[in-house]
């Protein structure tokens, strides 16, 4: 059970779906791993379900009820332009079930230093302006302190690391922005794996600031 | 296709139930959507076109999407129709159902007109799943909750209730909703916390 979870603002974002893809991706990641936040989800829907059913909107024309049946009946029972078919009910779903392989262990890494390996989705999801990947830390390594230039979400999902701030398990959600400087280390018995959403370069701090220049992307 | 007689004096007689309106309300729509799953009820169906297709039109004009309005109200009704036996009542009710619903798919209009800052190749279904089989929140107490919900709402102080509508209804971004309100942007996060906060208190005193 995850003890770390987005701030209420975010979810409201989240549900209201005004809130940035990636970071919503990251949220999504989250809620698949966390029961207490999906039903704080579930009342924010039905937020959404009441503002709209209780709204009394004004002088708003629609088309005619039997013009779009007869819209319908033309279209036939089966495929129309774009109306979406809404999913039956089914299991939750990893948002990223396509892009991932079905077990974590079969991730092929990019190693970038001995402790620290990357898979980076961002090509893949085809995001611009964001950093999007998974990254591993050895059991009990350290990634070098730094800090971000805009925010920096990170969901657990194996695994654990610690900070100046707290202990992170599974499950748990992490959002860090400029005004935090840290060096996340790995818990001791297993490698940590996280889902990291940047939407800013990191900047690393002391000797490790020389990595700066790398760090960038276009 | 006319409805059987039978079939439309329940609908009729169904709205004028008295006691909880907010209840009622749930077990009315949820009521029509299975008369439109099991017997393609067109009168029934016409009830929530006639009721839900003005509102998600001004939801999505007041979306800023104007132009797109029609193309949502649409696409949404459509959905509604065909998939109406997809609606399960234990989980959510029928408004907050096609909310989902319009919410999605007015993500999906953004993301095909390129205007979803950093657009990713995630199916929207997968980012925002609609209410799915859940065995660890229990139906019967989500639909209590929601009940609660639509009650709590009325309690909230009216500036924390504007803020939370212009975030939800409107969909605008905080910078932007401060500024239409002329407050400062840490204000009206405080606000939305506050009310956010405050209907998380109000459910849990309720649910026990």
């Amino acid at each position: 059970m995850s003890k770390h979870h987005p701030d209420e603002v975010t979810l409201l974002d989240y549900s209201a779906g005004t809130l940035a893809m990636p970071q919503s991706l990251a949220v999504a990641m989250h809620l698949f791993l966390c029961d207490s936040c999906r039903a704080q989800v579930k009342k924010l829907n039905s937020l959404g379900g009441a503002l709209l059913e209780q709204s009394e909107p004004r002088q708003v024309k629609v088309r005619d009820f039997d013009q779009f049946m007869a819209g319908i009946d033309k279209d036939g029972p089966g495929e129309s332009a774009s109306a979406i078919e809404v999913p039956q009910a089914s299991a939750l779903r990893n948002p990223l079930h396509g892009f991932l392989p079905k077990r974590l262990e079969d991730i092929q890494w990019r190693q970038q230093t001995r402790e620290i390996a990357e898979y980076d989705l961002t090509e893949r999801l085809g995001v611009s302006g964001f950093r999007i990947g998974l990254q591993k830390i050895s059991a009990g390594a350290r990634v070098p302190e730094h800090t971000h230039k805009g925010r920096e979400l990170t969901v657990v999902l194996s695994g654990g690391f610690s900070d100046e701030l707290g202990v992170y398990h599974e499950g748990d959600f992490v959002s860090r922005d400029g005004s935090h400087q840290h060096s996340p280390t790995a818990l001791q018995n297993e490698d940590c794996i996280c889902l990291t959403v940047l939407d800013a370069p990191l900047r690393f701090l002391g000797l490790y600031r020389l990595l700066n220049p790398f760090m960038h992307w276009s | 296709m006319a409805p059987p007689k039978a079939v439309t004096s329940k609908v009729r007689s169904m709205s004028t139930d008295s006691g909880d309106k907010s209840q009622s309300d749930a077990q009315y729509w949820a009521e029509l959507l299975h008369l439109v799953a099991r017997d393609r009820d067109r009168e029934a169906f016409r009830k929530i076109y006639d009721y839900f297709a003005p509102r998600i039109k001004a939801y999505a004009m007041n979306q800023g999407i104007s132009q797109q309005a029609d193309e949502l109200v649409q696409e949404v009704m459509t959905s509604v129709w065909r998939s109406a036996d997809k609606y399960v009542d234990s989980l959510a009710s029928a408004s907050t159902w096609i909310f989902t619903i319009t919410r999605n798919q007015r993500i999906d209009l953004l993301r095909k007109m390129g205007r979803m800052k950093a657009e990713i190749n995630v199916e929207t279904e997968d980012l925002w799943q609609i209410p799915t089989e859940d065995s660890t929140v229990r139906s019967i107490q989500a639909l209590s909750a929601e009940k609660h919900l639509r009650q709590s709402i009325g309690e909230l102080p009216e500036e924390q209730m504007i803020a939370v509508r212009k975030v939800y209804y409107e969909g605008k971004t905080h910078q932007e909703v401060a500024e239409e309100l002329n407050v400062p942007l840490g204000t009206l996060k405080g606000r939305l916390r506050l009310s956010m906060q405050k209907l998380r208190l109000m459910l849990e005193t309720k649910e026990l």
